[in-house]
């Protein structure tokens, strides 16, 4: 967050039609910045104006492309700016960057929002456990991979993911394949839950009785961030009014 | 087929406009690691992605779409490890990483039962 007193203001001026990785340099540049926290940052489009090129771009109602003048400003703290600079300088290529003291009168605030903190706790080592079944198979009647959710679920594991494949082949040998025209295709699923070792092992019991046919591997993860929302939105301090 | 213990994992991620010798990719490798015997393959298409072009492959409406892929195979190390130079072949633009597993549990219905 910005505070009040000295800040730099930073100024690029670009092309609107210079393309970073494939997508329009000013965009790569406000994306570089939203990611990298920075408070604010505004993209103006110019009229007309040149640059080290000294050509003259102004819009061309009869083109359909444009390069118009595009410019980026942002304030940040000079220790934010030792940060971001030596990316950004690299980023912006041909274009033109200056730097200029400036005091900030008053910053701009954001309507607090912020995160409660997570409940349930899963930090470093822990155990991603992939399960490789088919899109048919079923468990009491219903999907199995519905039916392994739902009981991963209910043994508090922290959390799972089903993925459906596009093709594949397993344990009976049988090419499972995308068929767009017919009703059912058995397309393979793959399961990944990530929970700490002695939670998983102790699933594993109830699994083995579920997953009669498919493949199931353990292998170590580190847990890097694990959080959620706070669960009841009325719980919310600020109220509606 | 058996397979226990400790296991390899390759993924391999690619585009789905990838081909070899004129058909997709994903396919060509799935049917190699067929013939090559290994336990299982499965593919995954992503829905957004960026790889080592840095070009990002989302989806779009009118052009084609490239869509990031990805392979899975699971086998035993010696066996993964002797697929690994017939993928290096393979794959020209993409990322082939491999981890350790331990496998759970790998078992499929009686063959005499009957499939529909």
């Amino acid at each position: 967050m910005l505070k009040q007193g000295p800040a730099k203001k930073v100024t690029v001026y670009v092309g609107e039609d210079v393309h970073h990785h494939g997508e329009p340099l000013y965009f790569a540049l406000l994306n570089y910045l939203f990611y990298h926290g920075v408070s604010g940052a505004t993209v103006t489009k110019g009229v007309a104006g040149f640059g080290a090129d000294h050509h003259l771009h102004t819009a061309r109602i009869l083109e359909m492309s444009e390069n118009l003048p595009i410019k980026i400003e942002f304030v940040e703290t000079p220790a934010k700016l030792d940060e971001l600079l030596p990316k950004l300088l690299q980023m912006v290529g041909e274009g033109l960057v200056e730097i200029q003291d400036t005091t900030i009168l008053k910053a701009a605030t954001a309507i607090a929002r912020q995160p409660a903190p997570p409940r349930a706790t899963l930090q470093g080592k822990a155990k991603i456990m992939r399960i490789f079944i088919g899109e048919d198979d079923r468990w009491h009647g219903k999907p199995l991979y519905d039916a392994l959710v739902e009981s991963l679920r209910a043994n508090d594991i922290a959390g799972v993911t089903v993925y459906r494949g596009i093709s594949g082949y397993g344990a009976h040998r049988r090419f499972h394949k995308e068929r767009r025209m017919s009703l059912s295709s058995d397309q393979p699923i793959m399961l990944s839950a990530i929970d700490d070792e002695a939670k998983i092992r102790a699933y594993l019991p109830i699994l083995e009785q579920m997953v009669h046919e498919g493949l199931v591997v353990l292998s170590d993860v580190d847990v890097i961030k694990y959080t959620h929302r706070l669960e009841p939105e009325r719980d919310d301090k600020e109220t509606a009014s | 087929m058996t397979l226990a213990g400790p296991a390899r994992m390759i993924r391999i991620y690619f585009g789905e406009d990838d081909r070899w010798q004129g058909q997709p990719l994903h396919q060509a490798i799935v049917e190699e690691a067929r013939r090559q015997d290994l336990a299982g393959a499965t593919v995954f298409r992503g829905v957004e992605g960026y790889g080592a072009s840095s070009r990002i492959h989302r989806k779009h409406l009118l052009t084609s779409s490239d869509l990031p892929i990805m392979v899975c195979i699971v086998d035993d190390a010696t066996k993964i490890d002797a697929f690994l130079p017939t993928l290096e072949r393979m794959v020209f633009e993409g990322m082939i990483a491999i981890s350790e597993v331990e496998v759970l549990r790998y078992t499929h219905r009686a063959a005499t039962e009957p499939s529909t």
